[in-house]
């Protein structure tokens, strides 16, 4: 065995020592000389020729242009050393200064790529609509806004985002949310003419409602805050009156107050002044759609003083004694909604008006599949309006149905883009195909008439027009999507939702606040969209927005209730996005601080080079104090000892220093505890700074990877894929151009807008079937 | 106010049905219908995230003289139903050549013992899971095959773990290699998906229609999608064959309603997510037992939290994030942290089983013909080890399983052996699953 490696080892030296070629490159020399004696003496005993471990040969790359083209093994191997985790405790490790010459090698040459021989487009896999496409989709296209996306399964994230077509999967538990959802968005989209006549329907009250028996036979008393609650089955959308007879059992110095609620909604408050003597009727009208919803009389205001001198008037309680539900009721006026009158641009006169059918489905599913509806594809839709008029249904019930053909149809849930030229060969998406990626790109959402109209007439790539309709879509209120959907998760400000700081340390974090925190960030990006901005303005800035509340959070002087307002920095401690408190909140920990999370991700979004991620068996920072001693960095510094982490600590830690005067939500502060903050830090290649402002003076000086980064992300999210190394060529470029341009973010837009993997696709061949 | 309420109801409501013996309830549905003499046997899996504290967790003692550690002590009034698998392992989970991703590789493999392709989006994949297997093999026989629930919805941005796609993270559930089920956190939606508009009347003409237009919804688009099929590569076809599975599981679901008596359950409609957090566990909880007792489905899968949860639970005097506790460093205080959570989780399985066992049905209780399965795919939370995986299991899957035991296995025997032997049991039984070596030896005593 001991023979066999040595040979082994022999053989593998004698390929570097006896070079093919006469004249060396300078990578292969080096390879030669920083990578190859390091890979011979330490990994290949296992990660040889023969039955190599985990299936990584490194024999037989021999030299630095075959490893280049096994990149994503080499890059293993690079993180593998970086970390410390090869080779295995047990087995000889290589000198510090040996690895670290490999690292860099591996790090620099990996991330090379000759742009002269990329030509690949790439090819994005089949999208579908995620939940937030989804709702701003169908609310364009039938003009009905449907919340419940809110319940879909949430789509998967993938590349840091959740528009990724490999990773949006179609489970049955969707598939079923996506056919309920039709037949409520039909529903709400098509009103019906003449409904029915109302109906009033009393509802039984019992001990499953909730609260107590009041009288013998009817009403429930609530003595303590709560609800009488009772799931009622509505037999058809519609308008309804919720009809309560109530009273209150007054004590104290305000009267009962009530709220009728729908699914748990308040639709209305009252005063409940009536006495049993007396009783009171309370109605509240709601849109409601078909289907059993919830119900509920709440007790809001419990009072109880058993000191009051009239015994009559120490409890507070409600009784509710009946409750109706009357409706449908008839549409105001026979108004229809907007929506119908929309789709239903012309009334069929009757099932046999078969010109007025085809007119209104070809134009509906033309906008639904975003590309001309075929004769074939209206006329199957006939065919579910043909259902309704085989069961006597009035004719609004077959355009429903039609409807919901659409919005379940895979032409409508996936964002199809068809190969027309010869296999392999990369093409040009249609217009129709650009103008859906233009759409869902900058407004999450279906194009608009006014690009299917440049799709239709085959004027969307002349000169020029792309440009203008990148302008007009951005300055469309409906770019906001971009600001909710690619900033929420590039900045992950999304995270904000779930981050739960500690109550007893941060008492002053509550839901107003982390909204205004998401609120500030989110006014920032849109600023920067709608003014056509820098985009070095989200690396530092004089300027941000505030509320009432987190000016006080930042001590900023000056009010304005809950609304926003454009302030400008002075104090030099803010500015840019790094030193929001959503960001600063979402990267620390529920107890305190955290100096890694904030380098990391400073790292990863800012600056596009994330830190490999820690060898798993290393014990994380000790809290308690016996342990380690000192303030956190302190603490941090003995950890970083370990020579397997500090390659990457240094890189992380002291950008995460430099943040130390922001606490965990991001307030600022002088002092850790008892701790005075060091803000200082020295980068590796030694460059150093202090404090918040300095290391935004660092970031000002990394403007370039900053740029390159921010087009990777952008461009990730434009074309729903991973990027891949033929990709890099293009991000390269466009940031060349965005930087030429002043950095202005209209052009980061419309370089990407303009570039191959955003015009074209790879033709089948190039994927495995 | 409204969230105490609704849970103090739903309560009551479940006692209620308590009450209807399973061969009563059931008399003219679709167990007994299709010949069936016995109750139906059923599976479910709960996953708890970033290991377990195992020092507290492991029994000392083997064979049916043990003593319950301080985390299982929940468990003690059912630990004559109870076993105890110690040395069970996921080797999949281990780094081999994928480095980091410990956490994602831990739930991905946790029901499916099948090595995770490592990537942030392009091509997932990993394999069928345990659950799924079943429900393709058995699920027919009732309206869902299978049902998925948690509580933390999937991470909305970022990266979740070194490389690997957060669908990685928070689905345990996999359909085919590619697609995972994702699940419901909406107790709410839960209940309405399990029993639609059936709360009052059976299942009448105007459901008949809204089923039968349903039907034609589902033909038509299964059409289009056919169609499309045919002019795409072999990536996009992946994505519409999955569609056309959903629409087809769909599409049976509604023939095999028109065949049975609807169930209506005595349960008030939970009003939403609680914010009480063991609320919320527990009201998933009764929603498996509820769809058990009701026969809409025989097979379940539960997750606490994500893979890699930060959650914290102030609630228990630990306002620290999961995860980060359950990097140790072998500091004691977060030991007592760590197995806090622990037994918080243990506290809230020991409901739902309380709940199984105490409804009667046929000779015995729900439980005795059920086969719960509680563990994490990480061991211990600091050297993110995937064997001597923390698993434990209640119930005899109506058969010859002899429970009250602790089991020590030797060797890494793979979870999967568990699992080959579970599915035999709910008759759909399969040669291997993932990296199973054969049936788990000693299972029956």
């Amino acid at each position: 065995m001991g023979g066999v490696v040595r040979m082994l080892t022999v053989s593998f030296l004698l390929a570097f020592a006896l070079p093919t070629l006469p004249a060396e490159t300078p990578e292969e020399a080096a390879f030669r000389t920083d990578v190859a004696p390091l890979i011979a003496t330490y990994c290949v005993k296992c990660h040889g020729a023969d039955k190599p471990k985990a299936g990584l040969n490194l024999v037989k790359d021999a030299d630095a242009a075959s490893a280049l083209r096994s990149r994503k093994a080499w890059g293993l191997v690079r993180e593998a050393i970086e970390t410390g985790t090869m080779p295995p405790d047990g087995k000889p490790k290589p000198p510090q200064a040996q690895a670290d010459k490999a690292v860099a090698w591996l790090e620099a040459q990996l991330s090379k790529v000759d742009c002269k021989l990329q030509t690949d487009p790439g090819r994005v896999t089949l999208r579908r609509l995620n939940r937030a496409e989804y709702r701003n989709t169908v609310r364009d296209l039938v003009g009905v806004d449907y919340q419940p996306t809110e319940d879909f399964p949430s789509d998967d994230v993938g590349y840091g985002f959740d528009n990724i077509g490999d990773v949006l999967t179609l489970p049955p538990l969707l598939m079923e949310r996506y056919l309920a959802a039709a037949e409520d968005i039909s529903a709400k989209a098509i009103a019906d003419d003449n409904p029915p006549r109302p109906m009033v329907k009393h509802i039984t009250l019992d001990e499953k409602s909730g609260g107590a028996e009041y009288s013998k036979r009817f009403g429930r008393i609530l003595a303590s805050e709560g609800q009488v609650q009772v799931g009622f089955p509505f037999p058809l959308d519609g308008e309804y009156t919720i009809h309560l007879r109530a009273f209150g059992q007054q004590a104290g110095p305000e009267p009962v107050k009530m709220a009728i609620k729908l699914d748990d909604k308040v639709l209305k408050a009252f005063d409940v002044k009536s006495v049993e003597s007396n009783v009171g009727s309370f109605d509240a009208r709601v849109r409601v759609s078909k289907g059993t919803h919830l119900v509920s009389a709440a007790f809001l205001n419990d009072f109880y003083n058993a000191g009051e001198a009239d015994p009559k008037r120490r409890d507070r309680n409600l009784v509710v004694l009946s409750m109706e539900v009357i409706g449908p009721l008839p549409v105001d006026g026979g108004k229809l909604p907007e929506s119908h009158r929309k789709i239903v641009f012309k009334k069929p006169k009757g099932y046999g008006d078969t010109e007025t059918w085809r007119a209104i489905l070809h134009r509906l599913a033309s906008r639904a599949y975003r590309r001309p509806a075929t004769a074939e594809d209206v006329t199957r839709l006939l065919r579910l309006v043909e259902l309704a008029k085989q069961d006597g249904e009035r004719w609004e019930v077959g355009l429903r149905l039609a409807i919901q053909g659409i919005l379940v149809s895979p032409h409508f849930l996936f964002r199809v883009e068809l190969d027309r030229s010869s296999p392999g060969a990369s093409q040009r998406i249609d217009d129709y195909e650009l103008a859906s990626r233009l759409s869902y790109f900058l407004w999450s959402s279906m194009p608009d008439d006014e690009l299917f109209e440049a799709a239709r007439t085959g004027g969307l790539r002349s000169p020029g027009t792309l440009e203008a309709q990148v302008a007009r879509m951005l300055k469309n209120p409906r770019s906001r999507a971009l600001t909710r959907n690619f900033a929420g998760q590039w900045l992950q400000i999304r995270k904000l939702r779930d981050v739960t700081p500690d109550k007893d340390l941060f008492p002053k974090f509550d839901p107003p606040l982390r909204d205004a925190m998401r609120r500030e960030t989110e006014l920032y990006f849109e600023e920067i969209v709608r003014e056509d901005r820098s985009i070095l303005d989200f690396l530092d800035s004089d300027f941000t927005y505030v509320n009432d509340r987190l000016a006080k959070h930042y001590g900023i002087a000056g009010g304005s209730g809950k609304d926003f307002r454009r302030v400008t920095l002075t104090d030099g401690r803010r500015g840019g996005l790094l030193t929001q408190a959503s960001i600063l909140t979402v990267t620390s920990n529920p107890t305190r601080t955290s100096p890694v999370k904030r380098g990391k991700w400073v790292l990863e979004q800012l600056l596009g080079t994330p830190p490999p991620p820690p060898p798993p068996n290393v014990p994380e920072l000790q809290e308690s104090k016996e342990a380690l001693s000192g303030t956190l960095r302190q603490r941090m510094e003995q950890h970083r000892s370990n020579p397997s982490c500090a390659s990457c600590h240094a890189k992380m830690d002291p950008l995460g220093f430099g943040l130390e005067n922001f606490d965990a939500i991001g307030a600022w502060r002088e002092k850790d505890g008892a701790n005075a903050i060091d803000t200082s830090g020295v980068l590796p290649g030694g460059q150093t700074f202090d404090g918040p402002k300095g290391l935004r003076t660092i970031l000002m000086g990394k403007r370039t990877e900053f740029t390159k980064c921010l087009t990777s992300k952008l461009l990730t999210y434009a074309i729903g894929r991973g990027l891949e190394d033929s990709d890099q060529c293009v991000v390269d470029r466009i940031s060349e151009s965005v930087a030429a341009s002043g950095y202005r973010f209209s052009r980061l837009v419309i370089e990407i807008v303009m570039c191959d993997p955003f015009q074209k696709r790879r033709g089948k061949g190039g994927e495995p079937s | 106010m409204t969230t105490p309420i609704s849970r103090r109801t739903a309560l009551r409501g479940l006692g209620a049905a308590v009450a209807l013996p399973w061969l009563e309830a059931m008399a003219s549905s679709r167990a007994l219908a299709a010949g069936a003499t016995s109750a139906p046997t059923r599976m479910a899996f709960f996953y708890v995230p970033n290991g377990v504290h195992m020092a507290d967790w492991t029994p000392t003692a083997e064979g049916s003289d043990f003593a319950l550690p301080a985390i299982l002590k929940p468990l003690e009034p059912f630990k004559e139903d109870l076993l105890v698998f110690t040395g069970l392992a996921q080797e999949n989970g281990e780094a081999g050549p994928d480095g980091a991703g410990d956490h994602a590789r831990a739930l991905s493999t946790f029901l499916t013992g099948a090595r995770p392709r490592k990537t942030d989006g392009a091509d997932i994949r990993v394999g069928v899971s345990v659950d799924q297997v079943a429900a393709e093999k058995v699920g027919k026989a009732t309206r869902f095959a299978s049902i998925e629930l948690g509580t933390e919805r999937g991470a909305q941005a970022g990266n979740c773990d070194s490389g690997y796609s957060c669908a990685y993270s928070s689905n345990i559930s996999w359909r085919s290699e590619t697609t995972p089920m994702a699940k419901e956190v909406n107790p709410r939606l839960v209940f309405e998906r399990l029993f639609a508009n059936n709360q009052a009347g059976s299942y009448d003409a105007s459901q008949a229609k809204r089923d039968r237009y349903r039907k034609s919804i589902l033909d038509f688009v299964a059409d289009d999608a056919s169609q499309l099929q045919r002019r795409l590569g072999a990536n996009d076809r992946r994505k519409v064959d999955e569609y056309l599975t959903a629409v087809r599981e769909i599409e049976g679901r509604l023939v095999r309603v028109e065949k049975k008596t609807e169930v209506h359950p005595d349960f008030a409609i939970p009003s939403g997510i609680p914010e009480d957090f063991r609320e919320h566990i527990r009201l998933m909880g009764d929603m498996i037992v509820l769809a058990f007792q009701t026969d809409l489905t025989r097979i379940a899968t539960f997750m606490y939290a994500n893979e890699a949860s930060g959650k914290s639970y102030p609630f228990l005097g630990v306002p620290e994030g999961h995860h980060d506790l359950s990097h140790h460093g072998n500091d004691k205080a977060k030991f007592e942290k760590i197995k806090t959570i622990n037994t918080f989780h243990i506290e809230q399985f020991a409901y739902v089983i309380g709940k199984l066992k105490a409804i009667k049905e046929g000779d015995g209780s729900i439980l005795d013909h059920a086969m719960v399965v509680y563990g994490s795919g990480i061991s211990d939370g600091n050297r993110h080890n995937h064997d001597d995986l923390p698993v434990l299991m209640l119930g005899k899957g109506g058969g010859p399983i002899r429970t009250g035991r602790h089991l020590k296995f030797t060797g890494k025997t793979p979870l999967n052996n568990l699992y080959l032997s579970l599915l035999e049991r709910m008759g759909a039984g399969v040669p291997n699953l993932g990296d199973s070596t054969g049936p788990l030896k000693g299972l029956t005593g």
